[in-house]
């Protein structure tokens, strides 16, 4: 028994090892960074906005892009900055609940989830400004919203079609007007399952 | 979260302490490594293998008397069909053979599962029922929930090239012929993840075995698991 056992392993690590190499895949990943690898003009954005809350550090790569985020809480809130690799801001982000979405905003989104889904939950909204700096810092330091910046909105939502269930990100404008949309790859999860 | 599980943990530790003799357990030591192969099909089916070896490396019991001495005990091979029957969730069935010693175990399994994911960490939980057959034993039924969450030690999902923190919760229900055992195990682990498709983990893989009964065991196992998808 032992013998045929030891046998069986060999063989199943032999066929895993080949199949796994010829299977590499590039994933879009993120990695904690220390402050001190931070670009000095996104560190020094998040100083001018007097955030007092805990602020994480991230390095995000993607297929050919790579970006460096700051998320923290404000107001009770998920925050998350993204700026360049250079330390360049490019948009701030903030959760929020679907109710709190203005209704016609929502009806327009739901109508053009409708389309592209048999049935639709959203899990997850997340307001996007983009615009000038200071805007944006006057946005974040004084939760001044009377700005002149552009808004978006990042919708994750799980879409039900031909009882399939897929989940996707779509991004909206202000108006409800689909701009993009990406089906959402989940990691593999077999560890935590059997 | 974490705070609540860190409490989940103690409650349920102080209820093993209270609840059994120590004096009259039972312990062993001993490896337990698998291998865990999961290879996707169409139309949301995959189907999983897995091997898994039990060996004792010492025995005894906590007033200093014990037996050091390696043991081979059983090994297991299973397969599971599993089909995705909603965005998180799979529910799965199979057959599993148990060589112990001369005797054979049968084993059929059905479970369902389903995978959360939350912001920083990754929640499972597993509802699960088996029913064993053996030529010299009664037939033995066992309910199971199993409770899995998955900290990545970097960044906010486990990605390639990174390490996390698995910690496996799980309560069974025994049923034998007229008898009934609440067994509870607990396995923390440290895993790397060297693709998406390849994970390797490794920690302790502890069984309290009989929690209503006086003279408990308690299982130490060292556990190394290889998870393989293609």
């Amino acid at each position: 028994m032992n013998h045929y056992f030891i046998k069986c392993l060999t063989i199943l690590i032999i066929g895993s090892i080949s199949t796994s190499l010829y299977c590499q895949q590039k994933y879009e990943r993120e990695s904690r960074l220390k402050p001190a690898d931070v670009p000095p003009a996104a560190l020094e954005f998040i100083e001018s906005a007097e955030i007092t809350s805990k602020v994480k550090w991230y390095i995000e790569y993607g297929l050919e892009t790579k970006s460096i985020e700051a998320k923290f809480k404000l107001n009770n809130k998920r925050h998350s900055v993204e700026f360049d690799t250079l330390g360049t801001l490019d948009d701030i982000e903030i959760e929020i609940l679907s109710k709190e979405l203005n209704t016609n905003l929502k009806k327009s989104i739901d109508i053009a989830l409708s389309g592209n889904c048999s049935n639709h939950k959203i899990s997850k909204v997340q307001k996007q400004y983009t615009g000038n700096q200071n805007v944006l810092l006057s946005l974040l330091k004084n939760q001044d919203f009377a700005g002149n910046f552009t808004t978006k909105y990042e919708i994750i939502t799980s879409c039900e079609n031909e009882s399939k269930t897929e989940q996707y990100e779509y991004l909206f404008n202000d108006e409800g007007k689909l701009l993009q949309q990406f089906k959402i790859i989940f990691s593999n999860s077999s560890n935590l399952e059997y | 979260m974490n705070i609540r599980l860190l409490s989940l943990f103690k409650f349920i530790f102080s209820l093993l302490l209270t609840g059994s003799s120590y004096s009259q357990s039972t312990y062993q030591f001993g490896i337990l490594p698998s291998i865990n192969l999961n290879k996707k099909l169409q139309k949301d089916w995959s189907l999983n293998f897995k091997t898994q070896s039990r060996q004792r490396i010492q025995n005894g019991d906590f007033r200093g008397n014990h037996t050091k001495e390696y043991e081979y005990l059983l090994t297991d091979f299973s397969i599971l069909s599993a089909k995705k029957v909603g965005l998180n969730s799979r529910i799965s069935g199979g057959y599993l053979i148990r060589f112990r010693n001369e005797e054979i175990i049968h084993r059929t399994i059905q479970q369902y599962s389903i995978v959360k994911r939350k912001t920083g960490f990754r929640l499972a939980h597993r509802i699960a029922a088996d029913q064993s057959f053996s030529s010299n034993q009664s037939p033995e039924f066992r309910f199971r929930y199993r409770l899995t969450p998955e900290i990545p030690l970097d960044g906010q999902t486990v990605d390639p090239k990174e390490f996390y923190i698995k910690t496996n919760l799980e309560f069974l229900n025994k049923f034998q012929s007229s008898d009934y055992e609440l067994e509870f195990r607990l396995a923390p682990l440290f895993g790397y993840s060297f693709n998406d498709r390849n994970k390797l983990e490794f920690g302790l893989d502890y069984r309290f075995d009989s929690i209503f009964v006086t003279d408990p065991r308690h299982s130490f196992w060292t556990s190394i698991n290889w998870y393989l998808n293609f």
